[in-house]
């Protein structure tokens, strides 16, 4: 051997770094296991998706309140729409006013597209998905948020 | 040395962990079950709804969480298409759900487990049926499904064709006469359990040893029903002669008897009505109550039954000879109160359940057209005692006991007859026998066996056995508890 | 000026990764020198308990088979797991079965991380008993580590108190069943309190089930306790006599060890080795290239080595071992779980974890014998082995003083016939109500067979005693025929017991019910 020679890894510390590496590899696996484990895989507690019956029930202008289901469904030439009857503000219910909706806990006033016109609450109120299930009836999804004038088509 | 220890358990170690995950997140059934789904959603997407249909679809874990059920149903995780009319010709787990079920009973609020039972927070078909798992109710076979409709339903009031098994297992319990030898709705007799929460038994709560496998209850139910005694050893029910489909129809009827806890916000209005009814019940007939409590033990009850478990006679009630003998408030008070110590069970309000107008409606049934006969008096002479002792000895005991109890003809040493039956009822049966029975008539006009005397004498000491401080023989009305044990 | 201070800034910026590196690791690379290596020991927060150098001795598989290390890597397995645990279950008697479920069939890596969790508190328990006679045949409770000892005691009645508070978490029917056999052990007092008549007005007995329960009955209330104990005061009290027991370690002066041969290295394998070994390689001596002898090299005075890196490869490796153990038991068998606790069906058989079942023998005698009188007299026992015997020698070796071996086959021997023999007798002819049926329960209580066995076993470890002339050797015998009572009765309360605690020859043979 020759100093020109690279230096051989013995197999002492190529073992050591071997063992140390695997070791670490190891760790790392657990933990990438164990950090999924907070994430739930399925939301517990009961679905926050509301069947309303079918369109046909819901005549084109109508408004239809479900308080168990905290949203009012419109239906209007283009489609349904379903707004979220939580104030963005702290969570209450909002009741039904002249120009729309409004806040009794702290006064946010909402026009009936949702829109904020007054009082402290920060954003319109939320519009949720429509759609339909398999069988033909209308399903809200209070968990899924949709932009602000979306329609469903039926 | 060492960190050959550390490096060969480090890699042992991830491969573990990598094999975990990837059994957890690839392997698993309900993952290809979606798959498959998406497929199937795929071909259908031909027009605009399926497609819709197809783009919201997500392979995730679905579940139905109700809490006041106490159920966390994960059956949607394999069971897509339950809804979706176009699934109606896939293959399970795909198929549309039969028959309108869901449009009366969305799967959102019902949940699956309240009707099909199986271990509903399950994400594979073998926990979720849950045959030979620690788990109390095992998914229902499809055939008996209907079971569980009366745990909210009054069963009576659904359509026959919802519930063909369930409403020909009722009539059959009552057509069998099950009511004789089991209570139900606090009615029956007393020689077999209450059957009134069967359907909330497990299989741990049943007798398996003779039962082949599976061990379910329903398997144990029908089983049990075609051989009593083949599976509960020394078991004294009797054969009810079933065949195959009319035992798992009286199995769906045992099935469905589960008092379950249901919120009452799940309750049908009728099913409300029927706990209210079962409080003010409408009287049955006569001829009903014969044939549903009964009709097991008496047979048609015109001639005497030996019976070959109690290995004794089953008196023949409805035969002409006793019903012309005895008067109806005689037979009502012997209905009531039964004859404590044999199988003749007390059939009282308070114990077996039957109401005062049902007891005196049967035994109106029992009587139905015989005419009442004027019985002579009885022979006035002083009765001897020992005499009437060994007259009995030789004549009767041998059928009716030594004490005139416990032989294998009735007993007419029991308290109930002493206090129901009149010297002149005892007097004239011993003269005269009973048609169509094994009793004989001792006093033939053209052969007495027995002379007015000996009569005497066997009268005076069968009212030895009358019980102490019982009065005299006057017949009190339907209802009444005088001088009962 | 400012040039040069945004180039120092841009500069402070770039080696920002070396920078940090080395703010946290001091060295900022392998230790290279002896000096280094003790530091990286010393200067550590978790790594300086450890003594900077350990005995070479104490490093042998074959000396300790690494049974302490084990313990502790199976309880940190069993901490980790659990906080996992906990962030989906939930202590309450309508949720905690389903929770489990839950955590069995719905959530990332549950399943796994139960069955790991179920694994590796069955492995504390067994290896800690394991580490318990490990310690005793190597004689390791001598002066001075005779405290060690009483707190390694102190660890073993936690881990056990651990094992049991958790069995009841999920809820099912073995966890109901075994708490309330459990519950009422605790209740036995009063079989002795009733016998006395004395039980109106002194009922320990009760006090204990009800301190247990929180209630008469295995409830929400003892659900909460258990969970309480189980997750938040048990590890802690355990944590701290852990911390005590390293502690100790280092005071008593390193793991037990025999004695250094004069002049020599200490006895290995039996053998005397010389100072200076046969090399397997040639080397230089007096300028010719012959086979030698190797000085001893890397090793220090009293024959010991640096702990970094040797005693940590030890340490890492058993960790991982017992890690990769659990591991591989979890992924193919999981954790039992049966029906939801239904007080109206008791579980027949309904026993203990395993751990208790040579006691639910013994109770299945006498309640409060098989409950309290004989786990009492086995703890103070064991707590007072180091206080009878004095006499130093015989440390850190297996069977250190002459005569140990053929005393423990011996005691085997004995303590299996006795024990198997008493066995075969209380099956085949049942015990003293069986005879006499108004007997006394206090006869009972005084004369049963784990009283008999407790004195059988004395006997003959006074008879040692006598004859070998030796405290040790009574010693051994002893707790050599404790070991293998306490072996043979689980086994036989395991397999052989079924329901109504009757006998049979295999659980295959158990009654269909």
């Amino acid at each position: 051997m020759s100093r020109l020679d690279p230096p051989r890894v013995s197999r002492r510390s190529f073992l050591s770094l071997a063992s140390i590496g695997s070791f670490l590899a190891a760790l790392g696996t657990a933990a990438a296991g164990i950090l999924r484990l907070p994430n739930p895989a399925v939301l517990p507690g009961p679905l926050r998706r509301f069947k309303l019956g079918v369109p046909e029930q819901f005549s084109v202008g109508s408004e239809n309140a479900f308080p168990d289901a905290n949203l009012v469904l419109f239906r209007d030439d283009d489609g349904f729409y379903a707004i979220s009857s939580t104030c963005t503000h702290l969570g209450c219910t909002v009741a039904r006013s002249n120009e729309g909706f409004a806040c009794p806990c702290h006064g946010s006033r909402f026009d009936s597209r949702g829109n904020v016109v007054g009082g402290p609450a920060p954003r319109g109120l939320p519009w949720l998905e429509v759609s339909r299930t398999a069988d033909g009836s209308l399903v809200i999804n209070a968990d899924n948020e949709v932009p602000a004038g979306t329609r469903y088509k039926v | 040395m060492y960190r050959w220890a550390l490096l060969l358990a480090s890699l042992l170690t991830i491969a573990f962990l990598v094999g975990a995950a990837v059994r957890e997140n690839y392997l698993g059934q309900w993952r290809s079950v979606q798959m498959q789904y998406r497929d199937i959603l795929r071909e259908k997407a031909t027009d605009d709804r399926g497609r819709e249909l197809l783009a919201r679809y997500r392979v995730e874990l679905k579940q139905v969480s109700l809490p006041a059920l106490g159920t966390v149903d994960r059956c949607v995780t394999c069971h897509n298409g339950i809804d979706d009319p176009r699934m109606a010709d896939e293959p399970l787990p795909h198929r549309t759900h039969p028959k309108d079920i869901l449009r009366t009973h969305p799967v959102d609020r019902f949940g699956c487990t309240i009707c099909h039972h199986g271990q509903g927070p399950a994400t594979n078909f073998e926990d979720a049926k849950a045959e030979d798992v620690f788990w109390d109710y095992p998914l229902l076979p499809p055939e008996m499904t209907q079971a569980t409709c009366a745990t909210c339903h009054d069963a009576d009031k659904l359509p026959a064709d919802q519930i063909p098994l369930l409403r020909a297992g009722t009539k059959l319990y009552q057509q069998k006469s099950c009511g004789g030898c089991h209570k139900l709705g606090g009615r029956g007799g007393v020689l077999g359990p209450a059957l009134d929460n069967e359907g909330a038994k497990t299989k741990h709560q049943l007798t398996m040893v003779n039962l082949k496998p599976p061990h379910t209850t329903w398997a144990w139910m029908q089983a049990h029903f075609r051989d009593p005694a083949g599976i509960v050893a020394a078991s004294q029910m009797r054969n009810p002669t079933l065949t195959q489909h009319e035992a798992l129809a009286l199995t769906v009827f045992m099935l469905s008897q589960w008092k379950r806890d249901v919120p009452e916000s799940y309750l049908a209005p009728d099913k409300v009505e029927q706990k209210y009814a079962a409080l003010h019940r409408q009287p049955l007939t006569g001829e009903q109550v014969y044939e549903q409590y009964c009709k097991t033990c008496h047979g048609n009850g015109t001639y005497t039954r030996w019976d070959k478990t109690f290995k004794r006679f089953v008196p023949a009630i409805r035969g002409a000879s006793l019903l012309a003998a005895e008067d109806r408030a005689c037979l009502i008070e012997n209905i009531q109160f039964g004859r404590p110590g044999t199988q003749m069970p007390t059939w009282d309000l308070r114990a077996g359940g039957l109401l005062p107008e049902e007891i005196a409606a049967v035994a109106d049934y029992l009587r139905a057209g015989v005419p009442q006969l004027k019985l002579a008096a009885v022979p006035a002479l002083p009765g001897d005692i020992e005499r009437g002792r060994s007259l009995y000895l030789r004549n009767c005991a041998g059928c009716h006991g030594h004490q005139g109890r416990a032989g294998i003809a009735p007993e007419i040493g029991n308290p109930v007859f002493q206090q129901s039956a009149t010297d002149e009822f005892i007097v004239h049966t011993i003269r005269f026998g009973r048609q169509n029975t094994p009793m004989p008539a001792f006093q033939r006009p053209d052969a007495p066996a027995l002379s007015d005397q000996d009569l005497s004498d066997l009268l005076v000491f069968i009212r030895t056995w009358r019980p102490k401080g019982a009065p005299a023989v006057a017949h009190a009305n339907p209802g009444s508890t005088r001088g009962m044990p | 000026m400012a040039e040069t201070a945004t180039r120092e800034f841009v500069h402070n910026l770039r080696t920002v990764p070396q920078t940090l590196r080395d703010s946290c690791f001091r060295l900022g690379k392998s230790p290279e020198s002896e000096r280094e290596e003790s530091q990286a020991t010393f200067h550590n927060l978790f790594l300086h308990i450890h003594s900077v150098r350990v005995h070479l001795r104490t490093l042998s598989p074959t000396l300790t088979f690494g049974l302490g290390l084990m313990a502790t890597a199976s309880f940190v397995i069993t901490i980790i797991t659990g906080v996992l645990l906990m962030v989906y279950y939930k202590p309450s008697t309508d949720l905690a079965y389903q929770s489990i479920k839950d955590i069995h069939f719905t959530v990332s890596t549950g399943r796994f991380i139960r069955n790991i969790h179920r694994w590796a508190a069955q492995l504390m328990v067994l290896v800690v008993l394991l580490h318990m006679a490990r310690v005793f045949f190597t004689a390791s409770y001598k002066k001075p580590r005779e405290f060690n000892w009483l707190v390694g005691l102190g660890l073993l009645v936690i881990t056990l108190a651990l094992s049991f508070t958790g069995y009841l978490l999920p809820w099912d029917q073995l966890a109901y069943w075994a708490i309330t056999i459990g519950s009422n052990i605790a209740n036995s007092p009063r079989e002795l309190t009733d016998a006395i008549g004395v039980t109106q007005w002194m009922d320990p007995g009760g006090f204990q089930k009800k301190l247990l329960l929180g209630a008469s009955y295995v409830g929400q209330d003892a659900l909460i306790r258990f969970y309480v104990l189980h997750v938040f005061v048990l590890p802690l009290a355990l944590v701290t006599l852990l911390g005590v027991h390293f502690w100790r370690i280092r005071k008593d002066g390193g793991l037990a060890r025999p004695e250094e041969a004069p002049g020599g290295l200490a006895e290995w394998g039996g053998e005397r080795r010389p100072v200076f070994q046969p090399l397997a390689t040639k080397t230089y001596g007096l300028m010719a290239l012959v086979k030698g002898k190797r000085p001893p090299v890397n090793r220090g005075p009293e024959n010991t080595v640096m702990a970094w890196p040797h005693l940590f490869w030890a340490e890492l490796s058993v960790f991982m071992v017992t890690v990769a153990t659990c591991l591989i038991l979890s992924f193919y068998f999981d954790a039992p779980l049966k029906e939801m606790a239904n007080p109206a069906i008791p579980e027949n058989p309904a026993k203990a974890p395993w751990y208790f079942l040579g006691l639910q023998e013994m109770v299945s005698y006498s309640a409060f014998a098989g409950g309290i009188l004989i786990p009492m007299i086995v703890v103070v026992g064991l707590a007072l082995i180091p206080f009878l015997d004095r006499k130093a020698g015989g440390e850190g070796t297996w069977f250190g003083t002459t005569g140990e071996k053929p005393v423990f086959w011996q005691s085997l021997v004995f303590a299996t016939v006795t024990v198997v023999g008493l066995l075969a007798f209380t099956v085949n002819f049942g015990w003293l109500r069986n005879w006499i049926p108004k007997i006394h329960q206090l006869w009972i209580i005084a004369i049963n067979p784990g009283t008999l066995l407790v004195a059988v076993f004395a006997g003959w470890s006074l008879l040692v005693l006598k004859r070998r002339n030796s405290v040790r050797l009574a010693a051994v015998s002893l707790f050599t025929c404790f070991l293998v009572g306490f072996a043979i009765l689980t086994y036989f309360a395991t397999v052989h017991r079924g329901p109504n605690w009757q006998f049979y020859w295999w659980p295959s043979q158990w009654p269909v019910h």
